[in-house]
């Protein structure tokens, strides 16, 4: 009888000191919340969560980190090498730089915070270079918009992500160029509706006007059924 | 009990550098890594120091918010729909989402300790009953019919959980 009146007193005796401890905590917690608070945490005197514990998370690389990038993207396919050489080093291949590349659709849309919540990065990707300095991707032949000509957006990185070069790659263009054929009447099929009217070419566009020497444009092989593919190397100090 | 509504609840999870749980560690981390690569193409003389500075500065940075998001992609589906953090009045995890919004709040690639973001969870649709005290009754709007015993879940109103949307049951 003791005994248990000894605990109920111990129990209560704790029950009471915990009380201030909560009621601080949940002060604590209420000033802190509101704006710059850690967040890790719901606020507020919730109740704790008691559940099964799980699932663990697990290292996940970013979403860019793939070969193909369509994302579901409809158009002709294109499959893109590039290589990337060193300009310190005699220009011999560079390994293990990470390369991103993005691009439109068949439309001349890129991916983007729109109307929808949830993230969708089509056409976008990033490969780590190979011992030969080469990364592919697997994509669709880019639509073009506006006052710009046929491009592909490249950002070289080393391997501590550190920027080490910026550009674009321009695509040939003229009489049985595959921009040409894409945005032919055969390439309706493909969804490419727009044609050539009112296409800025690579001499007229901001970004490529002045690279006569064509060192930004690609070297594009292919048909419509059976897909392009982009060839072209970028030199980078690095 | 007053009239029922269809609701979406936001749950806005804030993640800055005194992150703790492993979840929340991989975002913070990941986020940083992929704001200083990215950032680089707005501001590749590494002229501007901070987040807010850069987008003053560079209005396309904006863009950032989404860019960075891929990084946290693969996290947000390891949580396999449900909502982190808060749990209803039995202390279970109870809300489920399909959609979210990442946003940076504050970042600079040369001070770790700055970079703060936060993920927006969007739970999916929920009548709400009624509100007792400080707790939320709802139930999920897939039972919706005439005469449903409603299975049900209280929610405590709490900071960084807010209405998102409303729409009255005709």
């Amino acid at each position: 009888m003791e005994q248990s009146r000894k605990k109920f007193l111990r129990n209560f005796f704790i029950g009471a000191t915990s009380v201030p401890l909560i009621l601080e905590a949940c002060k604590k917690e209420s000033t802190t919340s509101s704006g710059s608070g850690s967040g890790s945490g719901s606020g507020t005197c919730t109740v704790a969560p008691t559940e099964t514990e799980g699932p663990y998370p697990t290292h996940s690389p970013s979403s860019y980190v793939r070969s193909d990038i369509r994302d579901g993207r409809t158009g002709v396919n294109l499959a893109m090498n590039i290589t990337i050489k060193n300009t310190n080093n005699n220009c011999a291949a560079l390994s293990g730089v990470i390369v991103d590349v993005w691009h439109c659709d068949k439309d001349g849309n890129y991916s983007e915070y729109g109307t929808g919540f949830t993230s969708l990065h089509f056409l976008r990707g990033r490969q780590t270079a190979d011992a030969n300095g080469l990364v592919s991707f697997t994509t669709i032949f880019p639509g073009w918009y506006t006052g710009r000509a046929t491009h592909i957006h490249v950002h070289i990185y080393n391997a501590a992500g550190t920027s080490l070069k910026i550009t674009q790659i321009s695509f040939p263009e003229g009489t049985g160029s595959a921009v040409q054929t894409v945005n032919s009447t055969e390439g309706q099929a493909y969804g490419y509706t727009k044609g050539m009217s009112g296409y800025t070419y690579a001499t007229g566009d901001n970004v490529f006007s002045d690279d006569t020497a064509l060192v930004e444009q690609a070297v594009v092989t292919g048909s419509l059924a059976a897909g392009f593919v982009l060839t072209h190397t970028i030199n980078v100090a690095g | 009990m007053q009239t029922s509504k269809k609701i979406v609840l936001c749950y806005r999870k804030i993640i800055a550098a005194d992150a703790e749980k492993t979840w929340d560690r991989y975002v913070f981390e990941s986020s940083f890594a992929e704001y200083r690569m990215q950032a680089q193409y707005y501001d590749p003389e590494e002229k501007y120091s901070s987040f807010s500075a850069l987008v003053q500065q560079v209005p396309a940075a904006e863009k950032l918010h989404f860019l960075v998001s891929a990084a946290v992609t693969g996290y947000i589906g390891q949580l396999n729909n449900k909502v982190p953090d808060i749990t209803d009045n039995l202390g279970r995890t109870c809300l489920l989402f399909d959609n979210y919004r990442f946003e940076i709040i504050n970042s600079d690639s040369n001070n770790k300790k700055t970079h703060q973001v936060a993920v927006n969870f969007f739970t999916r649709p929920m009548i709400w009953h009624d509100t007792i005290g400080q707790l939320l009754l709802l139930s999920s709007s897939q039972e919706e019919k005439e005469g449903t015993e409603w299975d049900t879940i209280m929610v405590p109103v709490q900071p960084f959980l807010s209405i998102h949307t409303l729409k009255e049951n005709t």
